[in-house]
């Protein structure tokens, strides 16, 4: 033990020394590392709160003048005299109207697309069709838009529509959905654009949580004769329904505030119609329409519309967030 | 009924069951088919030399390109992605190798999440309202700011989930060589999760390449040549947008065939992330 | 407790120097207790093994002793380990610096994703500012020093991940090497090695232990009989039997060392 005692008189030899000082002059830089991360990290709720009071801010004059009126006026006239008459209702209810559609359509195709590629898909075809199906989603927005006002629009009006309406013609209350005349820029165009959009992500997440599934869970349902559909509705979903829905609330997320693929082919209209084949609006499309050219209140009113826009979408991704992480949880223990 | 008959309606379920799920594929890909081969057919019939070495014309003006709208594009993009990338990186970074336990995380991780996937015309309107108005004007900068708005979130989440990748035992080997925090994150952990970022990165330019809405009124456009980043500048998105709207066929061409050179880019750079995803997987 | 006292480490000591002196060491991971008053020596230039069964603590001393546990929040350790006399436990100690002196193998592999060489290097860099054909010799001189040189020095350049996991291993030791520590700890180093690597392993901790003083976690008994000068086996966080390897292995003291030696247990 004595000699440990004397050790500690030693003195460090040059090396030691010179590298203890190596060491005290890197600290300086490791702090400011780690500040810079940190403060990195604060940028990013700052990008948040920003977003929320310059909104606010901007949306300040339009929510003193209208109030909660806004909400339930129908009336989009923003140079009526002597004071603009702003209300948000139509593009509220195209915005909502044009995501169910959508999501109406591309939730059930979505899933089948990932029962395809997890459950009966030829391994060598996995791969390639699940990037093709993903690349929908790298097409930018402004393409589908574009495509979708020359080439889906005159087709749908031409074909699709008057089929359909002569289908339910005769159906009291569909034939007032369903109603005519068709026309080339209409809530359902925008809807089926939309759906054609969110389609890789709402696939791409069923996919993922469907591969959560142990391979145990179904082997067993295999092992006692169950049939590949019996194996997905019996196991599959009820197993990863949580994620499901995630997934198809982060698609809903996406769909609400989609902007160019919609402004091209919604046609917009602030008037509601019952037809969904009747021009619409939604409030990305108000926005990006009007904004460069509004001025005063009518500009306001429109930062009020990107206002409840985020509102929406916040609610529906943060649900959609907490969904998927209940599943992660599980999935982790 | 009957067990036998019982089978065969279960052998039906699974059939019919089977081929809706073929059939919903095949209406995925019938789309892209049908996007992509549209867009190629016009696209080319549009495109020439001139696209890529001419200004953008005059309305009801022949001939003409879109030169100064895909420089402003690239420097718009350069600039947001130069903002962007570091600070994503570092915030990602923090989240990963020093709080990884911490609240702050959560929150953070919540909040990039949302942003992530928040409409981009509502990243436009914030810029708009942060930096346009105090401005007076519209900027490229401006239109950057709002392309890093949208490239931050994107390269957070890569960055956090490629540093988690990286197995502990890496760090605690840096750490006992008696390396600082900042040495180990810089030279091993980075190293280590290089091709990862690398590859959010690549996702992230794609992903803001095609952006059209969050640039409507911040960047605004420019029919001439600029480099000012502090006045409007040109940009493809916007555009194309403008020319598509409007009767002359001119522009309508130029449109087309700008469409066609972002898609390409884009998916190009969606392409080249994936196959150094898969890469780097597999190695 | 009385497990240990009734055998004092100290005696040990007679002639031979102490360079880590471990008192009253308890470790908590939370609220968790790891390890139980351990007191014991490591002795200097020579190689101390412990043994014992999984979960008994010692990879958790071995961590105490480079203030690995730092990395972690809600571990920490109370008492004494005196390196050359000054406590390495104290919270002023700069960790980086300890850990410079007392460096560390692990149980796999863990090459840094860069060439072999530059895994050498990069150690160096950090502390010595040197030009590069001094570089250049001590890298081949730890690379010498790890049995590696001959295998290796045609291909420099190629990723350190591209070695057999033996020969990785013997890297990790090149690496800790080259910055000359003074104690090198390793955690069950053969753990993940075939029989020829680890003989290799083996071979180098003997030579190694001229230079440096060493101390071995492993679950191989043999291992620790041939490697070994003094062993000390543990058994639920505490300390049980410590003394010279060869009287430890021959005639146990403690009934439960004995069991554990003659492969009754663990």
């Amino acid at each position: 033990m004595t000699d440990a005692i004397l050790e500690a008189h030693v003195t460090e030899g040059a090396l030691l020394a010179t590298r203890r000082r190596t060491l005290v002059s890197l600290r300086r830089g490791d702090r400011a590392f780690f500040w810079a991360t940190r403060l990195s990290a604060y940028a990013v709720l700052l990008i948040l709160g920003g977003i929320i009071l310059s909104l606010l801010s901007g949306a300040w004059p339009a929510m003193k003048v209208y109030g909660f009126e806004f909400l339930v006026t129908q009336r989009w006239a923003p140079n009526a005299m002597p004071e603009p008459i702003l209300g948000g209702l139509g593009p509220i209810y195209g915005t909502l109207v044009s995501s169910l559609i959508a999501m109406a359509i591309a939730v059930p195709v979505g899933l089948g697309i990932a029962v395809f590629l997890t459950e009966i898909c030829p391994p060598r075809l996995r791969q390639p069709i699940a990037t093709a199906v993903e690349l929908l989603a790298g097409i930018p927005s402004i393409i589908y838009g574009m495509w979708g006002f020359f080439y889906l629009g005159p087709f749908l009006a031409e074909y699709f529509q008057p089929a359909v309406i002569g289908l339910f013609a005769n159906v009291p209350v569909l034939n007032e959905i369903f109603k005519g005349p068709s026309s080339n820029l209409s809530l359902f165009n925008a809807s089926l654009v939309l759906a054609i959009m969110i389609l890789p992500f709402v696939t791409s997440v069923a996919r993922d949580v469907f591969m959560t599934v142990p391979p145990v869970l179904k082997e067993a349902a295999y092992g006692i004769g169950c049939t590949t559909w019996e194996v997905v509705r019996n196991v599959v979903i009820p197993y990863t329904r949580v994620g499901v829905i995630g997934g198809v609330m982060l698609a809903l997320g996406r769909a609400l505030g989609e902007t160019m693929a919609v402004t091209f082919v919604i046609g917009n209209s602030f008037r509601i119609s019952q037809s969904i084949f009747a021009p619409s609006t939604t409030i990305s499309a108000a926005i990006a329409s009007e904004f460069a050219e509004s001025s005063d209140l009518h500009q306001s009113a429109l930062i009020l519309l990107g206002f409840l826009l985020f509102v929406l979408t916040f609610c529906v991704l943060a649900l959609a967030r907490l969904m998927l992480m209940r599943l992660e949880k599980r999935a982790g223990k | 009924m009957s067990d036998r008959a019982i089978f065969a309606a279960r052998r039906r379920a699974n059939a019919l069951a089977m081929a809706l799920s073929v059939a919903a594929t095949a209406f995925g890909l019938v789309w892209l088919f049908l996007i992509l081969s549209t867009l190629v057919v016009s696209g080319l019939s549009g495109m020439s030399l001139s696209v890529f070495t001419e200004m953008t014309p005059p309305p009801n003006v022949q001939g003409g390109g879109l030169l100064n709208a895909i420089v402003g594009s690239l420097v718009m993009t350069a600039i947001g992605v130069g903002i962007g990338a570091p600070i994503g990186i570092l915030a990602g970074t923090y989240m990963a190798e020093y709080g990884r336990h911490e609240k702050l995380t959560t929150v953070t991780r919540f909040v990039n999440d949302i942003l992530l996937s928040a409409p981009s015309i509502i990243i436009g309107l914030f810029v708009y309202g942060a930096v346009v108005v105090p401005m007076g004007r519209f900027s490229a900068i401006a239109g950057a700011l709002a392309l890093a708005a949208i490239v931050i979130p994107v390269v957070v989440r890569t960055t956090e989930n490629m540093l988690l990748l990286v197995p502990n035992q890496l760090r605690e080997a840096a750490a006992a060589l008696g390396m600082p925090r900042a040495n180990i994150v810089l030279t091993v952990c980075w190293r280590a999760a290089r091709a990862g970022v690398l590859t959010g990165l690549l996702l992230a330019i794609a992903r803001v390449s095609g952006e059209t809405a969050p640039l409507l009124f911040t960047a605004l456009s420019n029919q001439f040549w600029s480099l000012d980043i502090t006045s409007a500048m040109a940009n493809l998105p916007v555009t194309i947008n403008n020319f598509i709207n409007n009767p002359d066929p001119n522009w309508k061409r130029l449109a087309w065939a700008g469409a066609l050179v972002i898609t390409a880019a884009v998916l190009g750079l969606n392409i080249v992330a994936r196959a150094l995803a898969a890469r780097s997987k597999s190695r | 407790m009385s497990l240990v006292m009734h055998e004092n480490p100290a005696a040990h000591a007679h002639g031979r120097r102490v360079k880590i002196d471990v008192r009253n060491v308890d470790f908590y991971y939370g609220d968790n207790r790891a390890l139980k008053s351990i007191t014991l020596p490591l002795f200097a230039n020579s190689v101390t093994a412990f043994i014992g069964p999984s979960g008994c603590g010692k990879s958790t001393l071995l961590r105490v002793l480079n203030r690995m546990y730092d990395l972690y929040p809600g571990q920490r350790a109370t008492g004494e380990a005196l390196l050359d006399g000054r406590n390495i436990l104290d919270p002023a100690v700069d960790v980086n610096f300890l850990r410079s002196r007392v460096g560390m193998v692990f149980q796999k592999p863990t090459p840094f994703p860069m060439s072999i060489y530059e895994n050498i290097a990069f150690g160096i860099r950090l502390y010595e500012k040197l030009p590069r054909s001094e570089l250049d010799a001590r890298v081949e001189e730890a690379l010498r020093g790890a049995a590696l040189w001959e295998e290796v020095k045609d291909k420099l350049d190629a990723s350190g991940q591209s070695l057999s996991g033996g020969q990785q291993q013997r890297l990790c030791i090149a690496r800790t090497v080259a910055i000359r520590p003074e104690v090198i700890l390793f955690d069950e180093p053969c753990s993940a090695l075939d029989p020829i690597s680890t003989a290799k392993v083996e071979e180098l901790i003997e030579e190694l232990q001229e230079d440096f003083t060493i101390a071995i976690v492993t679950h191989n008994m043999q291992q620790a009989a041939r490697v070994s000068d003094t062993t000390a086996f543990m058994y639920l966080g505490e300390l049980v039997e410590f003394g010279e390897t060869q009287r430890m292995f021959a005639a146990p003291e403690n009934k439960r060392t004995q069991d554990y030696i003659t492969g009754r247990f663990g």
